[in-house]
């Protein structure tokens, strides 16, 4: 995906109402989300995707490209084992359930966030070294 | 004599070393970091500098920056608290040669004990009472190690001579075991204390944690201020401490701490330390010194009503100790139990905001915190939010007022360890006094069995 193509759609996306797009191309997929929809509605979306991270048991069918892994709680969030080091998951990547997905950093102790079920990672949502709130989505699967 | 004090840590010590300037008419520059701008005392102080971002190696640690923040503020000392850079001889050093004050013994002072083989050779030196076990290095011919060990008689711990606070250091029940354990150690301590050297003493069963406050000054004068039990610890953490370590001989406190204050004579200490013991069937055993303020010293001010971060400060203005050992007057009893925000079941850490915030007062009732409603416990750093300290006439009548206060205190929009305070101040062998190191984690096997 060349960076004028991604302009592009950022263009498009900001010219139309909608909230948020999703474009593949040669393997690779790019998903923008306004701001807006992200800050307006965090209630309403947070719940459908504690329900699929917690179990598969849910009786709601909730389709599988909303599943979203959430912080468990405030703190560090850090990518990768150690600085230079390739993170512990990449987009595109298919993970098992358990799989170490990333760690959050807390006042000296490293919590191990693991995937719940086998999936597709679409998009990392955090940087490296950002503070994430308890219940802000990390990754987004399909 | 310097009149502006750079404050180089956070949370309830900065705060608490705050007040102990303002006492002393000295104006004070708080140092902090991003994480830490909005917290309330960093407004209390007569100047705050944000020496960079919040992870503690960019700003608590980042030595350049805190020398260069008391240069642009003008402070003419920095006080290091405890923790980060309190016990770095590197960083003391550096101070001293920028011509500025260092809140705390010498360099050189601070390098000595910081090696655990060194210092334990003062103290024998001084005939302050040692762990058995020679004081030095470990050979590396396996023979003359094992020679050693089998002197002692097992079990024996290996530790690493720049280790301490329970970092670099192995318990050997039998000889079969002791080659691979050391050679472990020494591993470890490389890579964690950048000094291999390791050192081997008799590993004691059931001791307590007991320590000796001592005061110093530049004039070769040099008073204890008492006794502390800290026997009450998890990981290797304090989590309730008390003065006077109860149950034991006065006399024989007594001695120790004398032949501590002498040591401090001996070696040239200047300012506050801790002499660190485990206390087992009668005996007290040296196992390090602390050379700075540490985390428990409001116990020993309210026995002793001393205000110890005061005096410190006078010390190191380079002022005679105003008092003699006979003018020390240890009474009743006190105790102090660590607030953390942590889950009490779990010990999982809770950074967050604290939405309700209700602390307990009233008579011989104090509390050391840096939080309120509103405050938001950052993520960055260690998880103590408050000490909670009380004062007796005798020490049944310092546990039924931390049992009150323990009750009336209220920390809403998140966890903290008060639940688990509550329950420890109904056990029943902690009532009693006198447990060893290792009570507070059978207490919690046995919970978590029950």
């Amino acid at each position: 995906m060349k960076q004028e193509q991604i302009k592009t759609l950022i263009d498009a996306l900001a010219a139309s109402d909608l909230a948020e797009l999703e474009y593949s191309e040669d393997g690779s997929t790019l998903r923008l989300v306004k701001q807006s929809a992200l800050t307006a509605a965090p209630a309403a979306r947070r719940p459908a995707a504690v329900r699929k991270a917690t179990a598969a048991v849910s009786a709601e069918p909730v389709p599988p490209a909303a599943a979203e892994c959430l912080a468990p709680l405030y703190g560090v969030v850090h990518l990768q084992p150690a600085l230079g080091e390739p993170p512990f998951v990449q987009p595109g990547q298919p993970v098992e359930a358990g799989q170490l997905l990333c760690v959050i950093e807390a006042m000296k102790m490293f919590n191990e966030v693991r995937a719940d079920a086998a999936a597709t990672l679409q998009a990392v949502l955090v940087r490296s070294g950002q503070e994430v709130e308890a219940g802000e989505p990390l990754f987004r699967f399909g | 004599m310097f009149d502006t004090v750079l404050i180089a840590n956070r949370g309830e010590i900065a705060l608490r070393i705050l007040r102990a300037c303002r006492g002393l008419g000295l104006r004070t520059v708080v140092a902090h970091s991003e994480a830490d701008s909005e917290a309330s005392y960093i407004a209390q102080a007569d100047q705050a500098l944000c020496i960079g971002p919040s992870a503690p190696g960019q700003s608590y640690l980042n030595q350049s920056a805190l020398l260069f923040a008391a240069e642009v503020s003008g402070a003419q000392a920095i006080h290091p608290g405890y923790g980060f850079l309190s016990e770095n001889a590197g960083f003391a050093a550096r101070v001293e040669q920028a011509g500025l004050v260092f809140v705390g013994p010498s360099a050189a002072c601070i390098r000595t004990m910081g090696d655990k083989v060194s210092a334990k050779r003062a103290m024998r030196k001084a005939g302050v009472p040692c762990v058995p076990g020679p004081d030095e290095a470990l050979p590396q011919d396996p023979a003359a190690m094992l020679a050693i060990a089998h002197e002692i008689g097992y079990p024996v711990i290996v530790k690493a001579a720049g280790g301490g606070g329970g970092r670099g250091m192995r318990v050997v029940h039998d000889e079969a075991a002791l080659l691979d354990a050391m050679a472990l150690t020494r591993e470890e301590a490389r890579q964690a204390f950048g000094n291999p050297e390791v050192y081997i003493e008799k590993f004691l069963l059931h001791p307590r944690h007991v320590e000796i406050q001592v005061l110093a000054d530049s004039h070769g004068n040099a008073v204890w201020l008492g006794s502390r039990d800290c026997s009450l610890q998890r990981r290797h953490q304090k989590v309730i401490e008390e003065a006077p370590a109860p149950g034991i001989d006065e006399a024989l406190v007594a001695e120790v701490g004398e032949r501590c204050a002498a040591a401090c004579r001996q070696i040239g200490y200047c300012g506050v330390g801790t002499f660190e013991f485990l206390y087992e069937k009668g005996a007290f055993y040296f196992i390090e010194i602390n050379t700075r303020l540490q985390v428990e010293h409001p116990v020993t001010e309210m026995t002793a009503g001393i205000d110890i971060v005061q005096q410190q400060l006078r010390m190191a203005r380079g002022e005679r100790l105003s008092l003699t050992q006979h003018e020390v007057r240890c009474q009743g009893h006190a105790i102090e139990c660590r607030i953390n925000a942590e889950n009490p079941e779990t010990f999982a850490p809770s950074p967050g905001r604290i939405t309700g915030w209700q602390v307990p007062g009233g008579f011989g009732v104090r509390v050391d915190s840096h939080a309120n409603a509103g405050y938001r416990v950052p993520p960055y750093y260690d998880s103590m939010i408050a000490k909670l300290i009380v004062h007796g006439s005798t020490r049944n009548d310092a546990l039924e007022r931390m049992r009150l206060a323990l009750a009336e205190m209220r920390v809403e929009g998140l966890a903290t360890n008060v639940p688990l305070h509550r329950e420890l101040l109904r056990d029943e062998g902690f009532a009693v006094g006198g447990v060893d190191i290792h009570h507070l984690e059978r207490w919690l096997q046995q919970r978590s069995a029950a």
